[in-house]
C-alpha cells in the first residue's frame, strides 16, 4: 500500500517531556485526497502536521512521502532524520502553510514567491517569475507582487503564503490551522483558494477548526483526541449517523 | 595673529591639519569598526550556540572589555604590542626599541572594544529574527546556509543597523583616546595646535566642533540607511 | 608569574582607589542633579530654555569626553577673569575640573535617558491622576517621576558604569586615579600584561559591585510586575 499512497504515516509517537502528546498516530493519504483535521487544543493535531515535514522529529514511526521513506537514526538516544539532504528534499515535495503565514518580511510577495524554486529547486529564475506572477493572479493578489508582507491584509498574506508552497509544485499540502489568526471577514478568502485547490485535485491534510471545510470539501474527516485518532471517515458520516459520542460533543460546539 | 589666520589655511594656519586629524579620525574608526565587526560576529555566534564554554567565552569577553576603561586597554595594546614588536624584532636580530604603528595599536584597541559591543548587537538582531520565518525557510527544504544567507543575514543586518549607527558613533568619540599613542588625529591636533599656540580655549572648541560636525554626519547617514532599510516595515499608510 | 611583583602592584593601585571613588561619586551626582535641571529646560515649555536643552544634549554627547576635559582643564585658565574671580582657587584643582567635567557630560547623555523615561510613562496613568485632581508638583512628585524613573533605570544603570570607567580619563589631566598610576608603573617597569591585569581586576570588581547595586535598586523598584508571593492559605 505504501507505494501506492502520497503520503503514509505509521505509528508516530511523540512526548514533550514527560508529557504524551502524540500516542500512535497512522495516516494514509492517496492522491488527491483532502484530508480534515480536527480535534480541541492540546490533542496534538498541530504536532503531528509538524512531524510530518520534520519541523518536530517524531520519537518513533515511519514516514513515507510517495514512496520514499524518511529514514531515521538514533543518535544520543534520540530519533533523528540520518540525511539532512533527504530531509531537505522531502521538505521541497511538502508545501506548508502556517498558522501565521511566515511570509519573509524583507522581501516583497513576488520574491517570497520565487525564493524557493530559484534558490532550492535552483530553476532558471525568468521562468520562476513567470509561473509566481500566475500563481499569484490564482490566489487573487496579482496586484500586489511589489508590495511588502507588512502592507497586505491577513487574508492576503496568507493567499500570498499559499501561493509560495504553491511553487514549489509539492505533492502534499500541509496546512496548519491556516484561518485561526484571521479576522473573520478575510476567512472566506483564503478557504476559497482552498478549496479550489482541493478541486484541482492537490492532496492536502489540513488542521482546522472550519466545520464547514471540513464537510463540504474534504474527502475524509479525522478526529483526534489526547494525541490519538479517536474516529475518522468520510465527512457525510462523521457528521451525520456514524459519528462518535466524543466527535459529536466535539463539533456540536461549532453549531453542527 | 589672528584667529582667522590660525584656522586658516597659510603658512601659520592649523586649518589644514585639523582637517587632515579628523581624516584620520574617520579611517581609524572605520578600521576599528571593520575589526569589531568581526570580533563582534564571532562572539555573538559563541554567545548563541549551544555550547556552555563557547557562550562563558563570550560572555567573559563582552563584560571585560565593557568594564575595563578604554584608555586601559590602548595602553595595554599600544605598550604592550610595542614590546612585542620589540621582542620579535630583537629575536631577528635587530637592537633598540620597535614600537607598535599608534595607528595599528589604536585601531586594534579601539575595534576590541566596538568588538563586545557589536556583539551585543548582532545578537540582539539575530534573537529579533522571527522563529516563523526561519520554520518556512525549513518547510520549503532549504539548508542552513541557504537559511542563513538568505533570510538570517539580511533581516540581522536590518535590525542590527540602529545598534551599529550607535556603536559608531561611541568609535568615534573612543578614537580621541589614540591621542595618547601620538597619532596625529584631531584630538592629537588639537592639543598639539593648542600647546604650540597657546590658545588652548579656541582650539579645543574647534576641534570639538569638528567632532560634533563628524557625528552630526554620521547621524544623517545612518537615518537615511535606516529609512531605506526600513521601507519593508509597516507604514502608518499602507496598513489595512 | 612574579607574584611579588603583582602583589606591590595591586597595593600601589588600591591606594589610588579612594580618588578613583571620589572622582565617581561626585561626577554622578553632580551630574545626575544637572541632569534633572536640564531636563526639566528641555520639556519646561520655555522655548529659548528648550532649545539650550537641546543644544547642551547635542554638544556633550556628540564631542568626546577628552577634549570636555582639556577645554575645561587647559581652556578655562586662559581667560584672566577666570585667574582673578572667586572661583580660581577651586578651579586650578585638576580633581575639581575632572570632576566638572565629568558632571558636565555625564548631565547631557543622563537628561536624555531621564526623558526617555519620561515619554515611556503611559499618558493614561497621567490622565487617571489628573482625574481626581492631582496636578503640577503632586503629580510630578507621586505619578510621572515613580514611573519615569522605573523606565529609565536599565539605560541609567548602563550610564552609571560607563561613569566609573570614564574617571579613567582624569589621569590625562594629571589626577592621580588608578588608571594613572598603573600607566605610571607601565612606563617605568615596561611590565605591560601584569599591570594591565591588576588595574582592569579593581575595575571589573568595581563594575560588578555598581552593576549588583543597580539591579537590587531596579528589584525593589519592580514589585509590582512580579507574580504574587504564594499565600500560605487558600484564597477566601
Amino acid at each position: 500500500m505504501a507505494d501506492t499512497a502520497r503520503l503514509s504515516v505509521r505509528d508516530i509517537r511523540k512526548s514533550f517531556g514527560a508529557h504524551e502528546v502524540l500516542r500512535g498516530i497512522s495516516l494514509e493519504a492517496r492522491d488527491g485526497d483532502v484530508i480534515s483535521v480536527l480535534g480541541a487544543s492540546g490533542s496534538g493535531k498541530s504536532t503531528f502536521l509538524r512531524c510530518i515535514n520534520l519541523l518536530e522529529i517524531a520519537d518513533t514511526g515511519e514516514i513515507w512521502v510517495d514512496g520514499e521513506q524518511i529514514r531515521m537514526a538514533q543518535k544520543g538516544g534520540r530519533n533523528h532524520p540520518a540525511s539532512q539532504r533527504q530531509v531537505d528534499h522531502i521538505r521541497s515535495e511538502l508545501g506548508m502553510v502556517f498558522q501565521s503565514f511566515n511570509l519573509w518580511s524583507h522581501m516583497t510577495i513576488l520574491q517570497n514567491v520565487i525564493e524557493g524554486p530559484v534558490h532550492v529547486l535552483k530553476r532558471p529564475r525568468a521562468a520562476c517569475v513567470e509561473e509566481a506572477h500566475a500563481l499569484l493572479k490564482k490566489v487573487g493578489i496579482a496586484d500586489k507582487a511589489d508590495s511588502y508582507p507588512a502592507h497586505l491584509s491577513g487574508g492576503q498574506q496568507q493567499r500570498a503564503a499559499i501561493a509560495r508552497a504553491l511553487a514549489m509544485k509539492p505533492k502534499v499540502m500541509l496546512f496548519d490551522e491556516p484561518t485561526s489568526a484571521l479576522d473573520p471577514e478575510l476567512v472566506g478568502e483564503v478557504l476559497r483558494v482552498m478549496r479550489a485547490l482541493a478541486e484541482e485535485g492537490m492532496t492536502m491534510l489540513v488542521v482546522t477548526h472550519e466545520m464547514s471545510f471540513a464537510r463540504n470539501v474534504s474527502n475524509r474527516v479525522i478526529f483526534m483526541k489526547e494525541g490519538q485518532i479517536e474516529s475518522s471517515g468520510a465527512p457525510e458520516a462523521m457528521f451525520g449517523a456514524g459519528a462518535s459520542p466524543a466527535f459529536r460533543q466535539f463539533f456540536g460546539h461549532f453549531g453542527g | 595673529m589672528s584667529t582667522l589666520e590660525l584656522l586658516g589655511f597659510g603658512s601659520t594656519g592649523w586649518g589644514a591639519l585639523l582637517l587632515a586629524g579628523a581624516g584620520i579620525t574617520l579611517a581609524v574608526t572605520a578600521a576599528a569598526l571593520a575589526i569589531g565587526a568581526v570580533l563582534g560576529a564571532i562572539v555573538a555566534a559563541a554567545k548563541l550556540s549551544g555550547s556552555v564554554v563557547a557562550r562563558a567565552l563570550g560572555s567573559a569577553y563582552t563584560t571585560v572589555f565593557r568594564g575595563i576603561p578604554e584608555l586601559l586597554i590602548i595602553y595595554l595594546i599600544y605598550f604592550g604590542g610595542s614590546s612585542a614588536v620589540t621582542a620579535i624584532g630583537q629575536a631577528m636580530g635587530y637592537e633598540g626599541f620597535l614600537g607598535l604603528p599608534s595607528f595599528i595599536a589604536g585601531a586594534l584597541a579601539v575595534g576590541i572594544i566596538s568588538g563586545s559591543y557589536q556583539a551585543e548587537v548582532f545578537r540582539g538582531a539575530y534573537l529579533a529574527v522571527a522563529k516563523g520565518e526561519l520554520e518556512a525557510a525549513s518547510a520549503i527544504g532549504m539548508n542552513r546556509a541557504l537559511r542563513f544567507r538568505r533570510i538570517i543575514m539580511p533581516q540581522v543586518m536590518r535590525y542590527a543597523l540602529p545598534g551599529m549607527g550607535n556603536v559608531w558613533q561611541l568609535s568615534l568619540k573612543d578614537s580621541a583616546l589614540i591621542s595618547v599613542t601620538g597619532l596625529a588625529e584631531l584630538m592629537r591636533t588639537s592639543q598639539v595646535a593648542a600647546g604650540s599656540t597657546r590658545q588652548y580655549f579656541l582650539f579645543f572648541v574647534v576641534g570639538g566642533a569638528l567632532y560634533l560636525v563628524l557625528t552630526s554626519l554620521s547621524d544623517q547617514v545612518f537615518d537615511r540607511a535606516e529609512r531605506r532599510a526600513n521601507r519593508s516595515m509597516p507604514s502608518a499608510m499602507g496598513q489595512v | 608569574m612574579d607574584f611579588d611583583f603583582l602583589s606591590s602592584t595591586m597595593v600601589t593601585l588600591i591606594k589610588a582607589l579612594p580618588v578613583t571613588l571620589a572622582l565617581f561619586a561626585l561626577s554622578v551626582s553632580i551630574g545626575c542633579v544637572l541632569a534633572l535641571l536640564i531636563l526639566w529646560m528641555r520639556v519646561g515649555g520655555n522655548r529659548y530654555l528648550s532649545a539650550f536643552a537641546k543644544a547642551y544634549v547635542f554638544v556633550f554627547r556628540g564631542s568626546p569626553l577628552l577634549i570636555q576635559m582639556f577645554l575645561v582643564f587647559y581652556g578655562l585658565a586662559q581667560f584672566s577673569f577666570i585667574r582673578n574671580g572667586p572661583l580660581w582657587p577651586l578651579l586650578r584643582e585638576p580633581f575639581v575640573c575632572a570632576v566638572l567635567s565629568l558632571a558636565l557630560c555625564t548631565a547631557g547623555y543622563s537628561a536624555e535617558i531621564f526623558r526617555g523615561g519620561l515619554r515611556s510613562v503611559p499618558p493614561r496613568e497621567i490622565e487617571a491622576a489628573r482625574s481626581i485632581g492631582m496636578s503640577g508638583f503632586l503629580l510630578v512628585r507621586r505619578i510621572i517621576a515613580p514611573i519615569a524613573l522605573r523606565y529609565a533605570l536599565p539605560a541609567y544603570s548602563t550610564e552609571v558604569v560607563l561613569m566609573m570607567k570614564s574617571t579613567s580619563l582624569a589621569s590625562l589631566v594629571t589626577v592621580w586615579e588608578v588608571t594613572g598610576v598603573a600607566q605610571r608603573l607601565i612606563s617605568h617597569s615596561y611590565r605591560t600584561m601584569e599591570v594591565f591585569l591588576c588595574a582592569a581586576a579593581i575595575y571589573l570588581v568595581l563594575n560588578f559591585i555598581v552593576l549588583q547595586a543597580m539591579a537590587l535598586l531596579e528589584y525593589s523598584l519592580s514589585r509590582h510586575l512580579r507574580a504574587p508571593r504564594q499565600r500560605a492559605r487558600p484564597e477566601a
